[in-house]
């Protein structure tokens, strides 16, 4: 709609008018008043809302007023100057002047707002008047005033002038009709005006008591309101500077009362959330060193089996070797020979448990329920008091993670179970389910405290299960009672 | 656009707050005095005419208005109309000259002609005759039936020199071997016949003695008074009140003034007139006419 030369560039925030000029004024208007603290904005609408009240009321009042008391002076005059002119008739026409005058004076003494009275006859001269010995207004008399503008009161005629004493209100009343002159009687609305500034002046001076005592309410109200939030912010502040035992008070049942009272929970949550994660951090911290420990372990096994094992019978295979070599008996060579020939297949056999139990070969290549198979028949052969019940549901391939996560958790379970449980059975459940798949595996050991276990933390084994679990996004649970033991695990696909 | 808009509504609020009124008061020193003109005197003399306290002054000038003005266009010129309080103070002004032609009441004549040659002009004639009569009247809820029922009630006299009004009352009274002070309960003066009646009528007044001219005016003007009045005596006959001149009026004034009266029931407008006041003519009448009045105020010496 303006035809305004755009030469701003910005867009305003605030743009409520279709004018561009009034919009920079609403602009700058709202940085100016929003920029204020919440005190003195509030105490600023108490203020402003309590005058605007006051001082509308105040005005409106005096208007009323104002208007009341002027239709109350006009109707009582026009009575008064009724009455006079109906109690003019017969001292008029008797000649009786005293009386006509002091009819008069009594009039005027009697209403507080009359100012004069005097009688005109009926050629226009003055046969008594209030004015005393000083003399008559001429401006009274002046022939122009018959056709001032008037309103009628049935036979009254009222009009008005302004004088040296202020507006004068006149009502001229004809005696007998007209036929024996007119009574003119002048008041003033002096004192209904006063009247009328002494209660503007209280009200106004009531508007302002209210609007103090609106002040000190105003500030109660802010008081009330920005206590409990300053004392959030202060309680933010501590809790950024990493007090998570800071909490907000919880001053009222009101909105803040509730903001703060999820601000504490926030930071409740904050910190256990931040605990769990330290305690994670400390089991992982744990799990790493056992890990590598655990990691040197293994080696010194595998190099003391190697050792012992592979190192002994292949130091026997090469001293029989050394035997024959040294012998020219050819029957006991050959009998040496498939002796060797045994011990190095034995050796061989070793190499290769050794080797799988490093790593089954057959978890990569043909997967998890083939690798699960001959480890049960391993494990089988290892403890034959145990009967091992081993079922798989897996129509295929899983990924290769999960396939050694799942390989590695039963062969941990069903080695505790071997180890700790005193077990002879052990069941073991692997199945794919739609989205994930779910193993169970389940001895009938004399069980063990799983949280005690878990929070000395003192089992890598019960962790390191854990840790591979949630590793891929799963969960792990273990339950023991006295009858047994069962490790739930499930995986998402 | 926008800005013209907004430049009018503030044209349209500024007028809005403009004082009210569309035209300038006008504006009197009331401090600025003058001593009053005096009013000069009229090139033409206007002719007095004074109406004694018979009626109250406004009935007064109700009725005797037709009549001023016919004098007036009779004469050609103005006519001003004087009345006085009481009848006292109405003789006061005939006997100084302030009129030159008077209706008064009989023992204002009566005294005036004694005391300073008050002068017969003519008399009012109602149906052939040139009298008139007090009567003596009550609420009509009264139960009285002569003035000796009035014992200890509230009077109503006239005024002090009336003679129906008063005087004849007393002579009444002082037939019975009483006085006002005595025999009534309380009296007061309504100075004129209709207020004395209206006063009767409404029972501020027990009774009172009243002209009979104005009590057949006042009934025939309103009925209903006829419900709240009762007439319990009439007087003998008495002379009409009559019309007078002052001494000092000239003689052909007096001699023109005269002829203009008694020739009024030969005019239409005079007929009109007349027919107003309630009076048949104006006749000639002798001083004698009076005596009987004279006697009775003697006998009362009211005014001695």
């Amino acid at each position: 709609m303006s035809t305004h030369n755009t030469s701003l560039n910005t867009p305003l925030s605030v743009a409520p008018f279709p004018s561009r000029r009034l919009n920079r004024w609403a602009e700058m208007v709202w940085r100016v008043a929003g920029s204020v603290d919440v005190r003195t904005k509030i105490l600023g609408m108490v203020l402003a809302l309590t005058t605007a009240l006051g001082l509308a009321v105040t005005l409106q009042v005096r208007a009323v007023m104002t208007s009341v008391f002027a239709e109350e002076l006009e109707s009582r005059s026009v009575s008064v100057a009724s009455d006079l002119a109906s109690r003019s008739i017969d001292p008029i026409l008797l000649n009786d002047t005293y009386t006509l005058h002091q009819l008069l004076r009594e009039t005027v003494n009697n209403h507080p707002d009359a100012l004069y009275a005097f009688v005109l006859d009926n050629n226009g001269q003055v046969l008594a008047h209030t004015f005393g010995d000083a003399g008559f207004p001429a401006g009274l008399l002046d022939p122009a005033l018959e056709t001032v503008t008037a309103t009628l009161h049935g036979e009254i005629r009222h009009w008005v002038y302004t004088s040296n004493e202020g507006t004068v209100h006149e009502m001229i009343a004809p005696i007998m009709g007209g036929g024996a002159g007119v009574v003119r009687l002048g008041l003033t609305d002096t004192r209904l005006q006063a009247i009328v500034n002494t209660v503007t002046g209280q009200m106004i001076l009531t508007t302002l008591l209210v609007a103090l005592a609106g002040i000190v309410a105003a500030m109660l109200l802010t008081w009330l309101l920005t206590r409990p939030i300053l004392d959030l912010v202060a309680t933010t502040k501590e809790v950024g500077r990493g007090d998570l035992q800071a909490r907000a008070p919880h001053w009222a049942d009101d909105e803040i009362g509730t903001l703060a009272d999820a601000f504490n929970q926030m930071v409740a949550d904050l910190d256990a959330s931040r605990r769990a994660i330290a305690e994670k951090e400390q089991a992982r911290f744990l799990l790493l060193k056992k890990l590598i420990s655990a990691q040197e372990e293994e080696r010194k096994r595998i190099a003391r089996e190697l050792h012992d094992g592979v190192g002994q019978m292949l130091t026997s295979l090469m001293v029989g070797m050394r035997t024959m070599q040294r012998s020219d008996d050819a029957a006991l060579n050959q009998e040496r020979m498939e002796e060797l020939c045994t011990t190095a297949g034995e050796t061989l056999e070793q190499v290769r448990v050794l080797s799988r139990e490093l790593r089954p070969s057959l978890l990569d290549d043909l997967g998890l329920a083939a690798a699960l198979e001959r480890y049960a028949s391993e494990f089988t052969r290892a403890h034959a008091a145990i009967a091992v019940d081993l079922h798989c549901d897996l129509p295929g391939r899983l990924p290769s993670t999960i396939e050694t996560a799942l390989y590695r958790i039963v062969q941990e379970a069903m080695t505790n179970a071997a180890r700790h449980g005193k077990a002879t059975a052990v069941s073991v459940l692997v199945s794919r389910r739609i989205n994930s798949v779910q193993a169970i595996v389940e001895d009938n050991g004399a069980g063990f405290n799983v949280e005690a276990v878990r929070r000395q933390q003192s089992s890598v084994g019960i962790f390191g299960m854990s840790e591979r679990a949630e590793l891929l996004g799963g969960a792990l649970d273990i339950e023991s009672s006295p009858e047994g033991t069962t490790v739930y695990v499930e995986i998402p696909l | 656009m926008c800005n013209r808009l907004s430049h009018l509504l503030l044209v349209f609020a500024l007028a809005a707050c403009a004082p009210a009124q569309s035209t300038v008061l006008p504006h009197i020193d009331l401090s600025v005095r003058t001593p009053l003109p005096q009013a000069a005197p009229g090139e033409i003399a206007h002719l007095r005419v004074g109406v004694a306290a018979i009626l109250s002054p406004q009935g007064t000038v109700e009725s005797y208005s037709e009549l001023t003005t016919y004098l007036a266009e009779k004469l050609g010129r103005p006519v001003d109309l004087l009345q006085r309080r009481t009848y006292a103070e109405f003789n006061d002004m005939v006997e100084k000259s302030q009129v030159d032609l008077a209706f008064i009441c009989t023992n204002s004549y009566v005294v005036g002609n004694e005391q300073f040659g008050m002068e017969l002009l003519v008399a009012p004639e109602i149906n052939g005759e040139s009298v008139y009569y007090s009567q003596l009247i009550v609420p009509s809820s009264s139960t009285a039936q002569s003035m000796a029922d009035l014992r200890g009630k509230v009077f109503a006299f006239t005024d002090p020199m009336s003679f129906t009004g008063r005087i004849y009352a007393v002579y009444m009274l002082q037939q019975m071997g009483e006085t006002p002070e005595h025999f009534f309960q309380r009296t007061f003066y309504t100075y004129s016949h209709d207020r004395a009646i209206d006063a009767v009528a409404d029972g501020v007044a027990d009774g009172a003695a009243v002209d009979s001219l104005v009590l057949d005016y006042a009934l025939q003007r309103n009925p209903e008074l006829a419900t709240r009045i009762r007439i319990i005596h009439h007087s003998e006959a008495f002379g009409i009140p009559p019309v007078v001149v002052p001494p000092t009026l000239p003689v052909r004034q007096k001699v023109h003034l005269r002829d203009l009266l008694l020739a009024m029931h030969e005019d239409d407008t005079g007929k009109v007139v007349l027919r107003s006041l309630g009076i048949d003519r104006f006749v000639e009448i002798e001083n004698t006419a009076y005596d009987g009045v004279r006697e009775i105020v003697h006998a009362t010496g009211i005014g001695e």
